[in-house]
């Protein structure tokens, strides 16, 4: 609260300083975010003042799941979503009411986010690496979801089928860490945040990242049609994205090793700005970086399979595929 | 005094008054219910085809419709339908019969009366939601935590309505029974059982839907089966017109255990 508040009167200050000509002018965007890192770039725009170098008047507005995101642009309650791909999101993508316009983050070998976990005593009945997991129960959030998706892409991996692992959906995070601690599920897919507590507390063992498993496009930034028909907003916010994907790579990513930023004198500043937004003590932050290519280009071969497996297991409609959901003129493919 | 009021006065003054006394009876008619839904849904599908409101924000009726229908050739329905019957059915007996014993013992006894409603305020407000993951680390996530979410939730109910009831049978009728010297248990039998029972009863209509409510939050347990399963799913997955026909399924649920509940009231109060 006090960082918006701040953050409101800075850019209160700023609109005063350059006159109210130029506030006339400033285009007006709201961008619905996630507090993960997943959304870095979007914080360092914002907090370095990057949209508002680029004439944008740009309101973050913070939920806590990926799926209200969709249906806000849709809504059109936000004028931008940088969110992971959900099954959600591709049905509404799918009627046309929303469309990809740019890559955002991406599972990637060497940068943990999603991680397999066995419980303690199917590690000790030989559940040690991911290609265990046939014939296990895995706990996940949702079906359709990106745990679920992952797990298809390991059965692909290794040949197993899916239908031989028993899914069990349980809805929340801390529903599915109960459940692996209580030893009632053999394993489930965690994000690195939640898992290291369950780690630290002896109740998990860790399997491994789906990053270095099966890298795959995690999330985008999308738009209703409505908005897209602001060529000019809708240019100029894709441009700041890309510098600010460009720095955080450059300065961050790179300089990653064994999944963990360093913390110096180049990397602090942006790390600060992570933590700030993200609610986490700069030393959970460096751990928890996801990756983000630096030129925002979106992986579209990976989310046309996604759709495709999404519609094989029925949990998207049918009938329409990458190329209907993706806006032509905005995305830049790999 | 008594004389005078059996004869009224023969003044000119008076008034002569149509009866007022009549008290409210809202006579319920046989087929208002069923034109206002009719003419709801009829609204409501014109417009979904006139095009006036987004499919995806409200599906029409007819959408519905055709889920519930798909639903059903696909059989899936009937795997829903009984894996959430047997669910409600086991935790809203067991809730029942709990209920109903602690609510006996806390209408009937001091010791019990004191325990008892303590804890019932202390542990009936507790959000079910938010025990989830504790249920799951004490019960696994098989049946038992799913049937424990609605029998916990039934049984508050009950039990409240229960001694409601017992306190609400008229005193005078169990003074009586008492200096006839009639024994303990046959009071509880003759005088107090038939004179709670109606409040029992209103309680079961109440505890019924909070049966079907709690549904979807036991299901949300890991469960592959059940309409919560069902509606949780839809709902994940942004499928909207299958999201509301596992709405409707559940009300239908809710009208033919009304249904129900109206026969035993019949039945067992024929008395009133």
């Amino acid at each position: 609260m006090i960082g918006i508040a701040r953050l409101a009167a800075a850019g209160l200050v700023a609109i005063m300083a350059m006159g109210t000509a130029w506030a006339e002018d400033a285009l007006k965007a709201k961008i619905g975010v996630l507090r993960l890192s997943s959304s870095a770039p979007v914080f360092i725009a914002q907090d370095k003042g990057y949209f508002r170098d680029a004439g944008l008047d740009v309101e973050l507005k913070f939920f806590d799941a990926a799926q209200p995101i969709a249906v806000a642009t849709t809504s059109g309650d936000i004028d931008f979503g940088v969110t992971a791909f959900t099954a959600g999101l591709y049905n509404l993508a799918g009627k046309g009411v929303l469309k990809v316009i740019g890559g955002m983050s991406r599972e990637k070998a060497g940068y943990p986010l999603i991680g397999y976990f066995a419980s303690n005593n199917a590690y000790a009945a030989g559940l040690k690496t991911p290609k265990d997991l046939a014939g296990k129960r895995v706990a996940v959030t949702q079906v359709g979801s990106s745990f679920h998706y992952s797990l298809g892409l390991l059965a692909d991996k290794y040949g197993f089928k899916l239908a031989e692992v028993k899914i069990i959906p349980l809805q929340s995070l801390s529903n599915a860490a109960a459940a692996l601690k209580g030893e009632t599920v053999d394993a489930a897919l965690l994000p690195i945040s939640t898992a290291r507590k369950l780690m630290d507390d002896g109740g998990a063992k860790f399997l491994g990242w789906v990053g270095d498993e099966t890298p795959w496009q995690l999330g985008a930034v999308f738009a209703s049609p409505k908005t897209l028909t602001n060529k000019v907003l809708v240019t100029k916010l894709l441009g700041v994205l890309a510098k600010a994907d460009r720095e955080y790579h450059d300065v961050i990513l790179a300089a990653m090793k064994d999944g963990t930023a360093p913390i110096n004198e180049q990397t602090k500043p942006l790390l600060e700005i992570i933590a700030k937004y993200t609610n986490l003590p700069l030393e959970q932050v460096v751990g928890n970086c996801a990756y983000i290519d630096p030129d925002g280009k979106l992986d579209v071969k990976n989310v046309d399979n996604q759709i495709k497996w999404l519609q094989e297991q029925g949990f998207a409609d049918k009938g329409f595929d990458a190329n209907t959901i993706i806006a032509r003129d905005f995305v830049r493919a790999d | 005094m008594l004389d005078r009021a059996g004869t009224p006065p023969k003044d000119d003054t008076t008034r002569r008054v149509r009866f007022r006394g009549a008290g409210f009876v809202p006579a319920s008619s046989r087929f208002g219910g069923w034109i206002a839904l009719a003419l709801v849904i009829a609204l409501w599908q014109a417009a979904g085809s006139g095009g006036l409101v987004n499919p995806l924000f409200l599906p029409a009726p007819s959408a519905i419709v055709r889920a519930i229908y798909e639903l059903a050739v696909s059989g899936a329905l009937w795997q829903h339908l009984s894996a959430s019957l047997l669910r409600i059915g086991v935790g809203w007996l067991l809730g029942t019969a709990a209920g109903i014993v602690v609510g006996f013992a806390i209408g009937l006894s001091r010791l019990a009366r004191s325990v008892g409603i303590t804890f019932i305020s202390a542990l009936f407000p507790i959000p079910k939601i938010a025990l989830l993951p504790l249920l799951i680390l004490w019960l696994g996530i098989g049946e038992e935590p799913k049937i424990a979410t609605i029998a916990l939730g039934v049984f508050f109910s009950t039990a409240i309505s229960v001694y409601s009831g017992v306190d609400g049978v008229p005193r005078n009728l169990i003074r009586m029974a008492q200096s006839f010297n009639v024994p303990f248990a046959t009071i509880v039998r003759k005088v107090i059982w038939p004179g709670a029972l109606p409040a029992i009863l209103a309680g079961f209509r109440i505890t019924a839907s909070v049966a079907l409510l709690l549904v979807v939050s036991a299901e949300m347990i890991g469960a592959q089966y059940g309409i919560g399963a069902f509606v949780l799913q839809a709902g994940n997955l942004m499928q909207t017109d299958q999201l509301l026909a596992g709405v409707v399924i559940l009300s239908v649920f809710g009208l033919v255990v009304g249904r129900v509940i109206n026969l035993l009231e019949t039945r067992l109060l024929h008395w009133r």
